[in-house]
């Protein structure tokens, strides 16, 4: 009975830890997904199932790395592999109250031009150019994609030279 | 000469980029989780668990008195007294069981506001709590007008197996009911506890 209690309590401080988290990390997550959706419901798709896999991973994660470059490689993992034939059930889901591919606002529309621009990439180097914006060091963007600093510079070359040119077009 | 103007024209636009992204960020942190409604639907599945149980308990109350009067008057031979005591009850049981009831429908959860919701829980789990100072010597008092009774029957102490069997059966209803009182107890502060997260968070 007394383990049960201490279980139910680690669990209680455990879900806890993980809210908070989430509530810090959240613009985080959601840029993630937004940038490898295609429509609100499928940004809206991608959030739970990050947060889901998050969950799943949020109490063997042993903080060895920094909490944001976990959230990052879990985010772009989840999104680079969920199989979008498998759309969640229509159900109450966990997400923000914020519609970026419908808002019509100044803002969005710089944020939908940020998107149709990242979006153009192949995945992998939609990640990267994501994690660049975010002011990570080259050192960790290769961290969380897994390839090396070097390797990361120069792809981001390639990745400018991309851009240049969609926008040329 | 083409060479630099590409460049800068290159670095505005991965500037103009990071400007999109802080823009992003700056929308994104005005937003709130939607797990407002989220929070509500899981409590109200514990609500439900809880209504569920006291609809039980006052389905076996209400049974208890006819059943009561079969099992303890027509085939024991216990008293009529013994028979109203335990109706009474049994019925009292139902009845503050019904009130609790009341206090937790499942409705009121999606509509009330939570700080109302918590305050109706904190009373419904105080009085679930607070029903142990009656129902614990009630019980005990059942138990020895039982064994009492038992012995107007059997009247040999040692081999009366009606009261053995009657005390053991009450101490397996015991366990029981304790059980199911710390569950409702913890389901109870469970969503107290997330009704304080919610608010806090606001």
């Amino acid at each position: 009975m007394g383990e049960m209690i201490q279980n139910r309590t680690t669990m209680n401080n455990l879900e806890r830890q993980f809210a908070q988290t989430v509530k810090e990390q959240k613009s985080t997550i959601y840029t993630v997904c937004y940038m490898f959706s295609q429509d609100a419901d499928e940004v809206n798709d991608l959030f739970q199932e990050v947060l889901v896999n998050l969950w799943k991973g949020f109490e063997s994660f042993e903080h060895r790395s920094d909490i944001r470059t976990w959230i990052y490689r879990v985010a772009l993992n989840t999104c680079i592999s969920l199989d979008r034939k498998k759309r969640r059930a229509a159900e109450t889901r966990l997400t923000m109250d914020i519609n970026l591919f419908e808002d019509r606002d100044e803002d969005t529309k710089q944020v939908d031009m940020l998107h149709k621009r990242i979006s153009k990439l192949q995945p992998f180097d939609r990640a990267i150019v994501l994690l660049w914006l975010e002011n990570l060091s080259y050192e960790e963007i290769g961290q969380i994609v897994g390839i090396t600093a070097k390797n990361v510079s120069v792809r981001l070359f390639r990745i400018r030279e991309q851009l240049k040119q969609m926008s040329n077009d | 000469m083409n060479n630099d103007f590409q460049n800068t024209q290159n670095d505005l636009e991965l500037e103009s980029m990071r400007q999109q992204m802080t823009t992003l960020k700056n929308k994104l942190n005005q937003q709130e989780i939607v797990n407002d409604h989220l929070m509500r639907h899981s409590m109200k599945k514990t609500v439900s668990d809880i209504n569920r149980t006291y609809i039980w308990l006052i389905v076996i109350g209400l049974l208890m008195v006819p059943y009561g009067y079969w099992a303890f008057v027509k085939l024991t031979g216990f008293s009529m007294a013994f028979w109203i005591g335990t109706s009474i009850l049994m019925l009292v049981c139902a009845g503050a069981t019904y009130y609790n009831k009341t206090r937790v429908k499942d409705a009121n959860l999606m509509t009330n506001n939570l700080v109302d919701v918590s305050r109706r829980m904190a009373r419904a789990k105080k009085f679930d709590a607070d029903w142990l100072f009656f129902g614990i010597p009630a019980i005990i008092l059942w138990l020895g007008w039982f064994a009492y009774e038992s012995y107007l029957i059997v009247g040999n102490i040692e081999q009366n197996w009606l009261m053995y069997g009657g005390i053991i059966g009450g101490i397996i209803g015991a366990i029981c009911g304790f059980s199911i009182h710390f569950k409702t107890q913890r389901q109870y502060q469970d969503i107290i506890d997330q009704i304080e997260d919610i608010t806090a968070e606001q």
